[in-house]
């Protein structure tokens, strides 16, 4: 067991140090793309950590990333805290945020906790246009500056700001991964598998469904709310219109393309987000070059997607798969 | 059972993958002559627009690039700007700014434009503008009246071209000063950066209000709020009411007015954001004519006026070039600032660099022929455009002509800080001839 730790932990280097390495061969916009690749990937699966594991759906995940956000916004720019302190402090923050509104979803269930955390996302982006603090519609610029120079000058040649992004995005994605991923298989994830599968059976013997439901939405809520600082970042800043019902949406679809009960898949779900408009954008061009086409090709091809995945592989695509081989 | 354990190498499998997979399908930089600028060929210019075309904010504003290409390619018809066609590439961000920040990373990285023009939004413009500093890329007549973005400092590539809306509220308490002194008027504005921002400039005119009526963005859709509003106006016996809020408000509150049998008792002042009659046509066709007679606050001529040599030349360029689009404020705002471009480009000189494009723009700019009536203020040190407003009478088939002066066009200019407010009949530049810039 320690060995198997041990060797998925250099795994978790060797990709690391691949990644970093490859930024130097890519050209800007693709090394800007995989940084949303990896703040989508902690995104998307602290949905699937809390819909895929421990049962519990939200549709409010938008503004758990502004309460991370603005947290590391307004930290950065008032307490002066260093960038990485001023992520952890909207982490927690959105982690305060999720334990409130957990406390709440442990009551509930199904289409009424669908309904609180959609109301949580139409609601809270807009409290920045009530509080002069937080910057109302134009919102608050947030410039983490470029690399330290201990990192630039080994690197070499020209390290732009968007390298810079890279490397922390993709660092704190891969850390979330190797946090999830160790959580889940711990005594935590077992929990909220059986509470999952059978709250009755669960309770009785012995596991506090409340507590564990809590946790999870805490949990899922602080890696949102890191993603949300993350998002700030890549933006420069950080605005209602940033965190919009649509994102919301997007990252359950993300959850869902991914399959939501596969962790690995919510690097899946990022790409193709990260992948679609790209796509759509390379066939507009050969139709003719339409922006009226690129626009509106998206939309359509996520919401296919989607259909295609609810009718075909209601769990994701690879544990289809893995029926098929048992069957 | 769950999959957890034995997808760990399947998912580092898949990342890697689909890393390398967009690395590779990167693509090769274009063809690069080191003697010309990025976005410049010897044969085409090439720009970008960023605006939505989809979502709640799309209609109307997904007229503005349109407007401009068409304009765009009525020059390029005509010989082009030295010689090289505008290619106008269009980009939808759906007004979000996490989607205008990845297709502005696309216009300048893959598309590689020379310049942005006309990019829509403020928080969308926001989020670029990091990205658009560093890479030096001139943004020109950026569509949003945030004052911001005229800061030389902070925004040293960017121009604004609306004037702001403090210097909006500047120029409507001027004109109350100059025309309804003595009278009652009340204030309904939108609470939030817009309508403080328009406080802000009422204060600092000195316009009294006998009534202040804040309202939240969207709440002007519930008829219990604007029934308050009414109310309000009525217990505060005011004769005269501004409204500076959006299209939709001035929309309700004439509405809620005239259900309360105040049709013709009261006159209406109406913020330039909120005075669009096509769009009032389209947002509550009932309110249109209930703006028979009110009056309201433009920098630009009203895109129903014919006589207008702009709007004419425009009208006629729209018929050929913009095909089945009804000619509005949208099309106007985006033929106006292709003019203004055009200009600019020309200023920039036979061989167009990004920083002759912002010298020229700098040193010549204000001389520039536009359809706006006030004078554009862009130099060195500040980058506002339009400085004042004219005010017009709206008349029931929504056409708007000018208040005072026997039919003529009395602007009423200002700055963004103390100034106090001009009267003045400063005549724009004429048209240069069928609407191409020789400048």
């Amino acid at each position: 067991m320690r060995k198997s730790k041990s060797l998925s932990a250099l795994t978790f280097l060797a990709i690391g140090l691949f990644l970093l390495g490859l930024s130097n061969f890519v050209d800007e916009l693709r090394v800007y793309q995989g940084a949303q690749i990896a703040v989508y990937v902690i995104a998307i699966s602290s949905i699937i950590l809390l819909t895929g594991y421990s049962g519990q759906i939200s549709l409010g995940h938008g503004a758990l990333m502004a309460i991370g956000g603005y947290a590391a916004v307004l930290s950065y720019t008032y307490w002066h805290l260093p960038f990485l302190l001023a992520f952890t402090v909207g982490a927690l923050a959105a982690a305060l945020g999720g334990f409130i509104l957990g406390m709440a979803a442990a009551r509930l269930s199904g289409p009424y906790l669908a309904g609180t955390t959609l109301a949580l996302a139409v609601g809270l982006p807009s409290l920045a246009n009530q509080f002069h603090i937080l910057g109302g519609e134009q919102g608050l610029s947030f410039d983490i500056g470029e690399a330290p120079k201990w990192i630039s000058n080994k690197t070499g040649g020209d390290f732009t700001q968007y390298k810079w992004f890279f490397w922390v995005s993709v660092v704190c994605a891969l850390a979330t991964i190797w946090f999830i991923k160790n959580l889940l298989q711990s005594r935590f994830g077992r929990t909220w598998r059986a509470v999952r599968g059978n709250p009755s059976a669960a309770a009785l013997s012995g596991i506090n469904i409340g507590r564990s439901k809590v946790l999870a939405f805490t949990v899922s809520s602080t890696l949102a709310g890191l993603a949300g600082a993350l998002l700030a970042m890549l933006l420069g800043l950080v605005a209602p219109m940033a965190f919009t019902l649509t994102l919301s949406f997007t990252l359950v679809t993300g959850a869902v393309l991914a399959g939501v009960t596969n962790l690995a898949g919510s690097i899946v779900g990022a790409v193709v987000l990260v992948g679609i408009p790209e796509f759509t954008d390379a066939v507009a061009t050969h139709l003719g070059g339409s922006e009226k086409i690129s626009a509106n090709l998206p939309g359509l091809i996520t919401s296919v997607l989607l259909i295609l995945t609810v009718i075909f592989m209601p769990n994701g695509p690879k544990l289809h798969k893995r029926k098929k081989v048992t069957n | 059972m769950f999959v957890h354990r034995s997808t760990k190498r399947g998912a580092f499998a898949v990342a890697v993958a689909a890393v390398a997979a967009l690395a590779v399908s990167a693509l090769p930089a274009q063809a690069f002559s080191p003697r010309s600028e990025t976005g410049v060929t010897s044969s085409t210019i090439k720009l970008g627009i960023t605006v939505p075309l989809t979502g709640a904010a799309a209609p109307g504003y997904n007229k503005v690039p349109y407007g401009m290409k068409a304009y765009f390619d009525y020059v390029n018809d005509n010989g082009g700007v030295n010689g090289r066609k505008i290619q106008l590439v269009i980009k939808d961000d759906a007004y979000s700014p996490i989607l205008a920040k990845s297709v502005t990373n696309d216009l300048i990285l893959k598309d590689k434009v020379f310049a942005l023009v006309g990019t829509l939004g403020t928080a969308d413009n926001e989020a670029t503008t990091k990205f658009v500093n560093d890479k030096g890329i001139p943004r020109l007549f950026v569509n949003t009246g945030f004052s911001g973005f005229a800061n030389v400092k902070k925004y040293p590539t960017t121009y604004a071209l609306f004037p702001s809306y403090f210097m909006e509220a500047k120029a409507i308490g001027g004109y109350l000063a100059d025309k309804f002194a003595g009278k009652k008027v009340a204030l309904i504005y939108q609470d939030d950066d817009f309508g403080i921002d328009a406080l802000a400039g009422f204060s600092q005119v000195g316009t009294n209000f006998v009534a202040k009526i804040p309202y939240a963005s969207g709440s002007q859709a519930d008829p219990t709020v604007v029934g308050t509003w009414i109310k309000t106006i009525v217990g505060s016996g005011a004769d005269t009411v501004v409204v500076f809020g959006v299209t939709s408000a001035s929309a309700a509150a004439l509405g809620g007015a005239y259900k309360a049998g105040l049709a013709g008792k009261l006159q209406w002042i109406l913020g330039s954001v909120g005075a669009d009659p096509t769009t009032i046509k389209a947002v509550a066709p009932t309110a249109l004519p209930l703006l028979n007679g009110a009056i309201a606050a433009s920098f630009l001529p009203s895109p129903s006026d014919s006589a207008d040599e702009y709007v004419k030349q425009f009208q006629e360029i729209n018929a050929k070039y913009n095909k089945g689009a009804t000619f509005d404020n949208n099309v106007l705002v985006g033929m106006n600032a292709g003019m203004l471009a055009v200009q600019a480009l020309r200023a920039a000189g036979p061989t167009p660099t990004r920083a002759k494009l912002i010298a020229a723009l700098n040193t010549q700019g204000s001389k520039f022929a536009s359809a706006g009536f006030a004078s554009l203020g862009w130099s060195k040190t500040s980058h506002v455009g339009y400085n004042g407003y004219w005010f017009g009478r709206i008349s029931a088939d929504g056409s708007q002509t000018p208040v005072d002066g026997a039919g003529k066009y009395v602007l009423y200019t200002t700055d963004s800080s103390k100034g106090a407010v001009v009267k003045s009949t400063i005549t724009r530049p004429a048209m240069p001839e069928k609407g191409l810039p020789t400048n």
